[in-house]
């Protein structure tokens, strides 16, 4: 695979399909993978492709503006690059998606606690939720010959959702209390993530400032609410924010939350087709309003 | 001094301190890692060999300070917050820290003398802790610190086989330790000095810090590295040395919260101009603060080798290795 | 001590529901006086945000009140906040806010009688929801 990637990379370089390839090479540790800029045929070598390569890629697409981009995908990047499309924050003709088929990612978190280790594979639990042949966009797919291990599909992604919302409210409260209160704003959920592009987010803004910017619970409280909010029916669960989250905030359990009820009242899923309308942009008469008084 | 503690004279000991201190140390949350938070007894105190993610630093410059809050009768105006006075202990600091609080000490204890921090220092003894398994992103002997390094320290403990050997530094180590455990040996205390050579060994990250900085300012080498940024506060937020703050006045009350150079509004001044536009400029700033203008001002590096803006990066940006490359 | 009376924000659309407030208030309906009204164009104006910060900065109860359904005077902006709103409920409540703390209701500008009643049940129920435990912030004024 990571040859054809290689190859494919240096054939859109030379031919001038692409000015730029956003792709995944190693890091400096040797072991886990960082994201590769790569805008010269011999710089295509450094390329790579197994399970480190967690990054969601599509965050750095409107790093480059003006210019022809290559992008190596997994199947939840590529539905990122779907939203980007749809809310026109891309033109199709900017980009090349090579798709790579993806048998899950691994989580370093439980690598760096010592659960696992490197060859003993543990995937992120957010790749048991992900559908790997549901591919909405690219431009070549190269499969994955040797795929022996796949997480496997869960059978109802939304279980813990469910198990959390039959808890009392005050039960709830104090989860997500605790939760939250470990909070140190670093904002780091909102850099990983691909759909917060907002040139000044409403949490850097001071006129009005919309929420305590200190580290209490009115502002951690807020900042996460509104994250969650600003991501409803644009959010593709690639699960960046969880991972990339240093004091381990389940942000998953809100995003699948909020997933699970736009599916059930509006019937609508992110990141499968750029065709319709985002789901805040668009409304339908019959919408359920069992909530209005 | 040195004393022999058995887990069971530590136990005892975080239990009788809390009589008198506000006890901290390390502690292991589930599935979450470690954090230093208030110990109520010897059991909850975490010994293992993860480091805390976020560093002790949160309790010498609080994420979100009250400076100035509103008068007590309601009148108009702010005044002066109080200062804690209360003794307290944080048991189980890494050494990296310690050091990273004597270099804080040069910006907020010198010239300026900012009274929230100084009063927190001064109520505040460190026991230490030596480490045993330092990880990829630990580079402190490049940096001019040791796993069992006592710099900053009050008392420094080294697990050793079922026990714990305590090196007491200073009059406050000597004050919390006191005659705790046993003495140590005059045999033993040989053999710690190859302990402390092998735990100086184990750290096998070396970097050489850069030298003349000044001169590769325009250098295409830091948009290169600062490219896969994706402008969170991990790196400032988490490091055992970065200070920078932002006043912030909200509810009544003058605020020094957390705030740091990777963000794009760090800079962005009133006029909407932003000295530092990309994360070329921001990236620069955070390694020429570290590794340049503080060793001007103060002839050392900003930089303990801690390694967690490594281990917490989103996108593995590596400030060992990038510091290790900034060759003119 | 006073006895505790909660602080409810609501935000009215100026074409129906404002106009239906104001109704009540000439045909001298009587409504308890907790609720504060902040008048928006459309009930489709109302950003997520200005909910939460209400809720954030103390307030025991949040209230967006529009047009009926294919009365909106902007012809479709109820239709948007419907959508908003009802991810937003689900949401806060899931993260352990009281459902009672955030309302939404439809009142045309001839149901004086329907908002009185309302605002009754409405102040009624948060008074048994109690005082916002997340905005513990204590304001000394109103």
């Amino acid at each position: 695979m990571v040859e054809e990637i290689r190859s494919k990379a240096k054939e859109l370089l030379k031919t001038k399909r692409v000015d730029i390839i956003i792709g995944y090479k190693r890091a400096s540790d040797g072991v886990s993978a960082t994201p590769a800029f790569v805008n010269t045929v011999e710089g295509a070598d450094e390329l790579i492709w197994d399970a480190y390569c967690t990054y969601n890629l599509s965050r750095y697409l409107n790093d480059f503006p003006g210019k022809k981009k290559g992008i190596v995908a997994k199947a939840c990047d590529a539905k990122s690059i779907i939203v980007l499309l749809q809310e026109n924050q891309l033109r199709r003709e900017d980009i090349f998606v090579i798709g790579v088929e993806c048998s899950g990612v691994i989580d370093e978190e439980k690598l760096r606690f010592g659960e696992g280790d490197a060859d003993r594979i543990q995937f992120d639990q957010r790749c048991k939720g992900c559908d790997p042949s549901v591919y909405p966009i690219c431009d070549l797919l190269i499969k994955d010959k040797g795929r022996a291990k796949t997480p496997g599909l869960e059978k109802d992604p939304y279980e813990a959702v469910r198990k959390f919302e039959v808890k009392s409210i005050q039960d709830r409260f104090n989860f997500w209390k605790e939760e939250f209160s470990r909070c140190i704003r670093c904002y780091a959920c909102r850099g990983v993530c691909p759909s917060c592009y907002c040139p000044r987010c409403v949490a850097d803004q001071t006129m009005p400032a919309w929420f305590s910017k200190a580290t209490s619970f009115e502002g951690n409280f807020a900042w996460n609410v509104t994250r969650a909010i600003h991501l409803a029916g644009r959010c593709i669960d690639c699960g960046e924010c969880e991972r990339a989250c240093p004091i381990g905030i389940p942000l998953r359990d809100i995003n699948k939350k909020i997933e699970k009820d736009v599916k059930e009242l509006f019937g609508y899923e992110a990141g499968l087709s750029d065709n319709g309308k985002p789901l805040f942009a668009s409304f339908d008469k019959e919408d359920p309003e069992d909530f209005i008084r | 001094m040195m004393r022999v503690l058995t887990k069971e004279d530590l136990k005892k000991l975080i239990n009788s301190l809390s009589n008198s201190f506000e006890v901290i140390g390390p502690k292991e949350i589930p599935n979450k890692g470690v954090f230093y938070s208030p110990i109520t007894g010897g059991d909850e105190l975490y010994m293992g060999d993860s480091f805390a993610i976020e560093p002790a630093k949160k309790f010498f410059l609080k994420p979100s300070c009250a400076i100035l809050s509103e008068k007590p009768d309601g009148g108009f105006g702010l005044e002066d917050v109080g200062v804690p006075s209360d003794k307290r202990v944080i048991i189980g600091l890494r050494p990296c820290e310690a050091r990273g609080l004597t270099l804080l000490d040069k910006i907020f204890d010198a010239e300026h003398k900012d009274k929230f921090y100084i009063e927190e220092r001064s109520r505040t003894t460190l026991i230490g802790l030596a480490c045993d398994k330092p990880d990829r992103g630990c580079f402190c002997t490049s940096m001019g610190g040791s796993p069992a390094d006592g710099q900053g320290l009050d008392a420094i403990i080294f697990a050793a086989e079922g026990q714990y050997i305590v090196e007491v530094i200073t009059d406050k180590g000597r004050e919390i330790i006191g005659s705790t455990g046993k003495k140590l040996d005059d045999g033993e205390q040989k053999a710690r000095k190859s302990d402390k050579k092998k735990r100086h060994d184990s750290v096998k990250t070396k970097i050489t810090p850069p030298e003349g900085l000044d001169k590769m300012v325009d250098n295409d080498y830091w948009s290169e590295v600062s490219r896969a940024c994706v402008s969170c506060g991990i790196c400032t937020y988490l490091c055992p040395t970065c200070h920078c703050f932002d006043l912030v006045d909200e509810e009544r009350k003058r605020l020094r919260c957390y705030d740091g150079c990777s963000f794009p509004d760090f800079t962005l001044e009133a006029s909407g101009v932003n000295p530092r536009p990309t994360k070329k400029e921001r990236y620069r700033q955070r390694v020429y603060h570290k590794f340049d203008y503080f060793k001007k001002n103060f002839g050392e590096n900003l930089c303990v080798g801690c390694g967690r803006c490594i281990r917490y990066c989103p996108v593995k940006i590596d400030i060992a290795a990038i510091a290790d490359g900034a060759r003119v | 001590m006073k006895s505790w009376e909660p602080k409810i924000v609501g935000f009215l659309c100026n074409w129906c529901s404002y106009a239906g407030a104001d109704l009540a208030g000439t045909s001298r309906r009587e409504y308890p006086p907790n609720i504060r009204i902040i008048r928006v164009p459309c009930s489709g104006r109302v950003n997520p945000l200005f909910v939460l910060k209400c809720l954030m900065d103390g307030a025991d109860g949040v209230l967006v009140s529009g047009c009926h359904i294919g009365d909106c005077h902007y012809s479709e902006g109820n239709y948007y906040a419907r959508r908003r709103f009802a991810v937003l409920k689900r949401l806060l409540e899931y993260l352990g806010m009281d459902p009672r703390r955030f309302q939404m209701s439809w009142v045309s500008a001839s149901e004086g009688d329907k908002w009185a009643k309302l605002i009754k049940e409405l102040v009624q129920e948060i008074k048994e929801a109690g005082p916002n435990k997340p905005g513990l912030r204590k304001r000394q004024d109103g």
